[in-house]
């Protein structure tokens, strides 16, 4: 093949549809209008199927299959001819093709009439340019390929997990120029994605939640494959329509929801990519923008490559607190405070901790963060350990995935915003201390 | 087989695409830069650029059968023609005014998508010498709009 598909890709964004021409048994041509081409790999797309039409009864009685694709960019034109392999309705290609379809059903006019039914799989045989006039494409705005090195040197330099967190959002902001994004982690006992970081929008969202499989987010999280969609579109909003539908289901039980889920409420460009490591989902990076098509095949490709790097770093820095932990320094007893007392209340069936009846955390971030307040009212205790956190029986950690480094950072970040005067500050590998501004009045409920 | 409605639409700022098979069933297709009613519509015309169209051309001397697609991007209406006696006649150059006062037809139907113009302009841009015109008599028509309706035959051939 003279012409590599990953060159024309951007033939297939439905931006100019796509023609498909087919032929009956009886040798009559069939001509019809493309919604969705999707790149598979250099020798594989995927065309969505809504209909049974006239070209998929001739696709089913083995005709040969030829499109016409032409780039928005350049005006070339590219004639493709393909051979039909099958037909997938379930699973990572189908529904990152039902995502994109929404986005072009609502760009086109035609939201609620464009229905994935399945997403079928050909084989691209040969592709040829056809002669004709062309212009030259605009510049990217991005040159992602540069800005992912950069974005790897940088990540290379961290030594802690909460750097590595905080220069991974940096890079997205800087390196890529990506205004509003979002790194969300897993949490696997509870099917939930929490916000660790964000950029770009008025609050923070840290500790906010979405579970595995609502909206954007969470259908990249249920299928581990990027979601991308180009224009605004009400089927695959992600934040708080979908928790608001989830909550009116009576499926909230213990979902997140006192704190607002940050997100722009007029995207228009959304992507979310899984961060994955050995078949493990260690989180979503989720970013936006108000602007149509503002992420193509290269951004995806440059977030994917991205969130692998960035994905094995966060396991480097997990297994830290499995080494010998550094040697503690004399550890002094918290010098008595006085002033107003910090009223802490912990709800245990629900582990969530309110200070001075506004609301803080819940969960296994709760439950941390209320060994630590106990210990410290009891003993004046200001020194821990990762260590002695997983072999401490009440918290209940979920087991060996538990995300505990990424927990501290979390409970960390969410007593940074509180302010309340509670601190957590990490001293060494696998060790941190607490300061408390106040005295403490302790309550469980 | 054309209503004046359909007749009317096809001459607007449509996309056009024109394919014929070969032998093997293998279809080739060019876009369409323009079109014209002949005969008060009995037949159509379709001009296309030659270089583009070779493999196009020789299944449509072989064939005559075409599948004629019209598309308004604005609204999805989309209209199929075929035909089984399409064939090529050299272009007029008296019919270049047809291809002249579609092209800004179709601009104003795509720009509002983003398209730029001299991307648009690209797509269009042709010599007279390049140009032929396939004549063909349509013998059915399907409605391809978007919806439950997609693939209903207008008609058939009398």
């Amino acid at each position: 093949m003279s012409l590599r598909l990953e060159t024309i890709r951007e033939c297939l964004e439905g931006i100019i549809p796509g023609h498909i021409a087919t032929c009956d048994r009886e040798g009559m041509p069939n001509l019809a209008y493309l919604s969705q081409v999707e790149f598979i790999d250099n020798e594989h797309v995927a065309l969505s199927y809504q209909f049974f039409n006239r070209t998929r009864q001739n696709v089913l009685a083995d005709s040969p299959v030829r499109l016409l694709l032409t780039s928005h960019l350049t005006g070339a034109q590219y004639r493709l001819t393909l051979h039909y392999l099958r037909t997938e309705a379930a699973g990572p290609l189908f529904e990152r093709m039902r995502a994109k379809l929404a986005g072009i059903a609502s760009h086109t006019g035609m939201a609620g009439i464009f229905q994935l039914l399945g997403a079928d799989i050909y084989r691209v045989l040969s592709i040829e340019q056809v002669p004709g006039e062309t212009v030259p494409p605009p510049p990217p705005p991005v040159n992602c390929l540069n800005a992912l090195r950069r974005t790897v040197d940088r990540l290379a330099t961290c030594n802690t997990l909460e750097c590595l967190l905080e220069k991974a959002v940096d890079c997205l902001e800087k390196e890529f120029g990506i205004a509003h994004l979002m790194l969300l982690m897993h949490d696997e006992a509870r099917g939930r994605l929490y916000t660790l970081a964000s950029r770009g929008y008025p609050e923070s969202g840290i500790g906010s939640e979405i579970p595995v499989g609502a909206g954007v987010i969470g259908i990249c999280a249920r299928e581990r494959t990027p979601i991308r969609i180009g224009f605004t579109n009400s089927e695959y909003a992600y934040g708080r329509t979908v928790r608001d539908g989830i909550a009116a289901d009576g499926q909230a039980d213990a979902l997140e929801t006192a704190i607002p889920l940050p997100g722009l409420p007029d995207a228009a460009s959304q992507m979310a990519v899984p961060i994955s490591v050995a078949g493990r989902l260690l989180g979503v990076l989720y970013v936006e923008s108000v602007s149509d098509l503002h992420f193509g095949y290269d951004e995806e490709d440059a977030l994917v490559t991205f969130a692998a790097q960035l994905g094995l770093a966060i396991v480097h820095h997990q297994p830290a607190d499995d080494l010998p932990d550094e040697p503690a320094g004399t550890e002094e007893a918290a010098p008595a405070v006085a002033g107003t007392p910090l009223t802490i209340r912990h709800f245990a069936a629900t582990d969530s901790v309110f200070i001075d009846d506004d609301y803080l955390i819940k969960g296994v971030a709760g439950a941390i963060l209320w060994v630590l307040l106990s210990d410290f009212a009891e003993r004046r205790r200001t020194s821990f350990t990762n260590k002695g956190l997983r072999v401490d029986s009440r918290i209940r950690l979920p087991g060996v995935s538990d995300n505990l480094e990424a927990r501290l950072v979390l409970l960390q970040r969410r007593l940074e915003e509180r302010d309340a005067g509670i601190r957590l500050t990490k001293t060494g590998r696998g060790r941190f201390s607490l300061a408390i501004d106040h005295p403490l009045q302790l309550l469980e409920s | 087989m054309l209503d004046h409605d359909n007749a009317a639409f096809i001459q607007t700022g449509v996309s056009i695409s024109l394919a014929a098979c070969n032998v093997d069933r293998l279809p080739c297709m060019s876009r369409g830069l323009g079109c014209k009613l002949i005969d008060g519509g009995r037949q159509i015309a379709i001009f296309i650029k030659r270089s583009q169209s070779a493999e196009l051309l020789e299944n449509i001397c072989n064939t005559g059968r075409v599948a004629n697609v019209f598309n308004l991007p604005s609204s999805n209406r989309t209209l199929q023609l075929k035909g089984d006696d399409a064939q090529i006649l050299p272009f007029d150059p008296a019919d270049l005014p047809v291809i002249e006062s579609h092209i800004p037809h179709f601009l104003d139907e795509v720009i509002p998508f983003g398209m730029q113009e001299n991307m648009v302009r690209a797509l269009f841009a042709c010599t007279v010498d390049d140009l032929v015109t396939v004549v063909y008599t349509p013998n059915a028509a399907f409605t391809q709009t978007p919806g439950p309706k997609a693939g209903d035959p207008l008609g058939t051939a009398s």
